[in-house]
């Protein structure tokens, strides 16, 4: 039986100030217990500074744990880095690595070749993904004539020229439009279905992406990992809540929120040019709908509209944080 | 698909090799200033001595001493230093994601800037020899081929040593080529016979491999000169620079893991803006 | 408002250019660095003096090829620091365009930037200066320095420089990332042209033409008659310009230093035009 694509134990990183002066430790994974089978499509949520990169770099061999064990394609990362290095590869959102001299096939061929693999091989594989993610007329361009999208895609086309057994995915569609997010999303998906045992690991701050794209999901925070099931699974977390969002004029004083009987959690974003709030609820009794209500009238606002939702990974991520993304 | 572990090592050579080469094609205005740059300093240089009307040889030395700085700039910001920039431009830890030796990639970054610094040191000597009328009497061919190969073998050697330095540092390596220009030159005797420095300093100095190569270089193109000029025998520095071949390649292997190894354990490899 | 605005982007660029040359390290290697650098460029030139002389470092030339090649130093890193900042921050950082757009004087920011570089070349040269003397005999004596002649030149000099590599860094925007090569190159002219460490008498006539049209040529010579009168009048053969007189020497330099700062403020101005024409700005040229 293959082992796992990756799997952890009590897998610990911090990081200490290399002065005194320049602050406290930090512990960015703290006990990760992580599996992901081979063939997996895994996603990894969390805030900023949550530990999802500093855990994809122990994987990747950029990083040593402080303690613990990881191993990828069965292969310990401390130990074995070498025959992991053959099996993986890495793309992160907001790269900028390459040679801005260098046209874009150029730069993707360069790569290859840290791979051992023949040009003739890797040239075909780059027009065939070039063409794939819509950047065929770019190919002979100069990487820094390109857009911060196209740059993006020569990326991900980086990553998956080499044909690695694992790849482990950063963000990739971060700061990019609609469309590319799409097509990047849409590789993806094809590429675990259609490869043989192909993993992917993707990290996240996009629930939607998240959801659509991932067969199960680790909800990590602190450098811990809250939850790891599938999407359905985790939503079940608050299916027994209830889901309000509520939109009304400013409101000054939420904190009173909090002391409404009923209401588990909630978190708010005020939109100063409209003059509004939009508040996002997660309740364990229906009926603190007209408290809330109540409360927000009393304290000088007026409710613009009201919804019950169906509950998202972002309710289930309010839930087991406290806090939505930012 | 994928090759042997040597041939897959010579990929990444010629990959890394590539965008020095094609740069180079693609911006060409370092011809002009890896020609009239060194150039510029030796004839200082000679003029100096010219002017304190020192034996022609000295004004060979000169000229001798302008062509190997090309090597050993190649050396310090060309490769040592390297790591550093791959790394503030995200290309390091792609770099060291791949299964790849990492004496390869500086490999390739070396023989990619080969073009330019083999131009440098040409032009150099050419331009120099014409223009202070300058005559080299060089006595033995095949040692002078000799000493060359073992010079710049145990040289980018020591360089592969220097750049596993940059996986842990930051700018504190970057400073530290900074601050090995000058005083290589000086310690190295780069522009004046080694010997005046003393034995003592002079046998110091040889751990550089280009201080004895530079020494025998000067001897083979001034036989004449070279028992009040060389510090040691030809031979002799030829057999140092074998020993410091094999020393400085088993030893940047050994650093570069240990290196890596650690920023590995610090969180420092991939970290920018040190 | 105008001078105030200006005079706190300047300071917060210097202390921005203090962080950049100095926080890499702890103070103690830092220190080390900035000494061991002028150091052991200016004994490259003593030990090229000594095999030759055999140790006579009383001579009037050996004062004059120290003293040149220590205040070549500002040459060196004043036009390096000043373009340093255009390349670094454009190539490494990639904070140049955030800056470039930000409401202020961009040569000003440049400028309070290259200050600390500035002030550091400048202890490295007292420093220089202090060990050539003490050790090695140099010829200045605090008593015999004229200091109006010294003061003037030297400031007129660094503004120019200063200006200079400004000039240098406008081109930095329009070439790849070895436009390091530009300044390397200019300073190496005014090395081996002005006077730096022989007199220009040495070189070739159609050379010692140019050496008169060059700033740094009367600017040599202006600190080296500041700061040892005597020892002047005593090289061998002269120093290529003992005809003129103090005034006049000023005024050359002067009237050249002028010329080459209206010259480098039209270069810096087109050079950004065309920068900005091109897109320029905020590549990079990595290879």
């Amino acid at each position: 039986m293959k082992a796992a694509a990756v799997e952890t134990k009590s897998l610990t990183r911090v990081f200490h100030p290399k002065k005194k002066k320049e602050g406290k430790s930090v512990t960015a994974l703290e006990n990760v217990d992580l599996r992901i089978d081979r063939g997996e499509l895994f996603g990894l949520l969390g805030p900023n500074g949550a530990g999802k990169t500093t855990l994809l770099k122990i994987l990747s061999t950029l990083l040593l744990q402080t303690s613990g064990k990881a191993y990828v394609a069965g292969f310990d990362v401390e130990t074995q880095y070498h025959e992991i290095r053959k099996r993986i590869n890495m793309v992160s959102g907001g790269e900028i690595s390459g040679y801005g001299l260098l046209t874009v096939k150029e730069n993707l061929w360069m790569f290859t070749q840290f791979y051992g693999i023949k040009s003739s091989v890797a040239l075909q594989r780059i027009d065939e993904l070039l063409v794939r993610f819509g950047l065929l007329d770019k190919k002979d361009e100069k990487v820094r004539t390109l857009s911060t999208g196209q740059r993006q895609k020569m990326n991900v086309i980086r990553g998956f020229a080499t044909d690695p057994e694992i790849i482990f995915l950063d963000e990739p569609t971060l700061g990019l439009d609609v469309n590319a997010s799409r097509t990047i999303r849409d590789y993806i998906l094809e590429w675990v279905r259609e490869g043989e045992n192909k993993t992917v690991l993707l990290t996240t701050h996009y629930m939607a992406e998240a959801d659509q794209l991932c067969g199960r999901i680790a909800i990590i925070d602190d450098g811990r990992i809250l939850a790891c099931d599938t999407p359905e699974n985790l939503k079940k977390l608050v299916r027994t809540s209830t889901t309000l969002k509520l939109d009304t004029t400013f409101l000054n004083n939420k904190q009173v929120l909090n002391s409404v009987k009923g209401v588990e959690k909630f978190t708010y974003t005020d939109d100063a040019e409209r003059n509004m709030t939009s508040l996002r609820f997660v309740l364990d009794d229906e009926a603190a709908v007209s408290d809330i209500v109540s409360e927000i009238v009393a304290n000088g606002a007026r409710i613009l509209g009201l919804r019950k939702t169906e509950p998202t990974l972002e309710d289930v991520f309010i839930k087991l944080v406290g806090k939505g993304f930012e | 698909m994928t090759d042997s572990w040597v041939v897959m090592n010579l990929r990444a050579i010629k990959g890394r090799a590539y965008p020095r080469v094609i740069g180079s094609t693609r911006e060409p205005s370092w011809v002009f200033f890896e020609v009239a740059l060194p150039l510029l300093t030796v004839a200082a240089y000679a003029y100096i001595y010219k002017f304190m009307n020192a034996p022609a040889e000295f004004v060979g030395y000169v000229i001798l001493g302008g062509a190997m700085t090309a090597f050993w700039l190649n050396i310090l910001w060309a490769m040592a230093s390297q790591f550093y920039w791959e790394k503030e431009i995200g290309n390091l830890s792609l770099f060291l994601m791949a299964p790849i030796s990492r004496m390869s990639i500086l490999a390739g970054m070396a023989v990619g800037g080969l073009l330019a610094t083999t131009l440098r040191a040409t032009t150099t000597i050419v331009i120099g020899t014409v223009v202070f009328a300058i005559t080299l009497n060089l006595s033995d061919p095949a040692m002078l081929v000799v000493v060359f190969f073992l010079t710049m073998v145990s040289l980018y050697g020591m360089g592969m040593m220097f750049a596993s330095l940059y996986l842990l540092f930051g700018r504190e390596a970057y400073h530290m080529s900074n601050l090995m220009s000058e005083p290589v030159y000086l310690v190295s005797g780069f522009y004046f016979p080694v010997k005046a420095l003393g034995a003592f300093v002079a046998a110091g100095a040889s751990v550089i491999p280009i201080t004895l190569g530079l020494d025998a270089l000067r001897q083979l193109f001034y036989p004449s000169t070279s028992g009040k000029d060389g510090f040691l025998p030809v031979e002799i520095e030829a057999l140092v620079l074998a020993g410091l071949c094999v020393f400085f390649l088993i030893l940047s292997k050994y650093c570069l893991d240990y290196m890596e190894m650690l920023g590995k354990r610090t969180g420092r490899l991939t970290l920018r803006w040190q | 408002m105008a001078v105030k605005d200006d005079l706190k982007t300047f300071k917060i660029a210097a202390w921005l250019g203090w962080q950049m040359e100095s926080n890499w390290t702890d103070p103690f290697l830092f220190a080390t660095y900035s000494i061991v650098r002028p150091i052991a460029g200016t004994l490259i030139l003593v030990f090229m003096y000594l095999v030759i002389t055999s140790g006579d470092t009383g001579s009037a030339f050996f004062s004059y090829m120290y003293v040149g090649n220590a205040f070549y130093m500002f040459v060196a890193e004043v036009l390096f620091g000043v373009t340093w900042v255009i390349h670094d921050d454009r190539e490494h950082f990639m904070t140049l365009k955030q800056v470039y757009i930000a409401p202020i004087h961009f040569y000003t920011y440049v400028f309070g930037r290259a200050a600390i570089k500035i002030a550091i070349v400048s202890t490295g040269i007292l420093i220089t200066l202090a060990f050539g003397v003490a050790v090695l005999g140099v010829d200045i004596a605090l008593a015999s320095i004229d200091w109006p002649l010294f003061i003037i030149s030297l400031v007129l000099g660094l503004i120019m420089l200063c200006v200079m590599g400004l000039a240098m860094g406008g081109l930095t925007f329009l070439t790849a990332k070895h436009e390091m090569g530009i300044n390397e190159g200019v300073a190496g002219v005014f090395y081996v042209l002005s006077g730096v460490i022989f007199p220009i008498t040495i070189l070739p006539a159609w050379a010692q033409s140019v050496s008169m049209v060059l700033p740094v040529t009367y600017w040599m010579e202006a600190l080296r008659r500041g700061l040892m009168p005597a020892s002047m009048s005593e090289i061998a053969g002269g120093t290529g310009l003992e005809h003129l007189g103090n005034l006049e020497l000023m005024g050359a330099l002067a009237l050249s230093a002028t010329v080459f700062l209206l010259l480098s403020v039209a270069v810096f101005n087109y050079a950004d035009k065309v920068a900005r024409k091109k897109g320029k700005i905020d590549w990079t040229s990595a290879y």
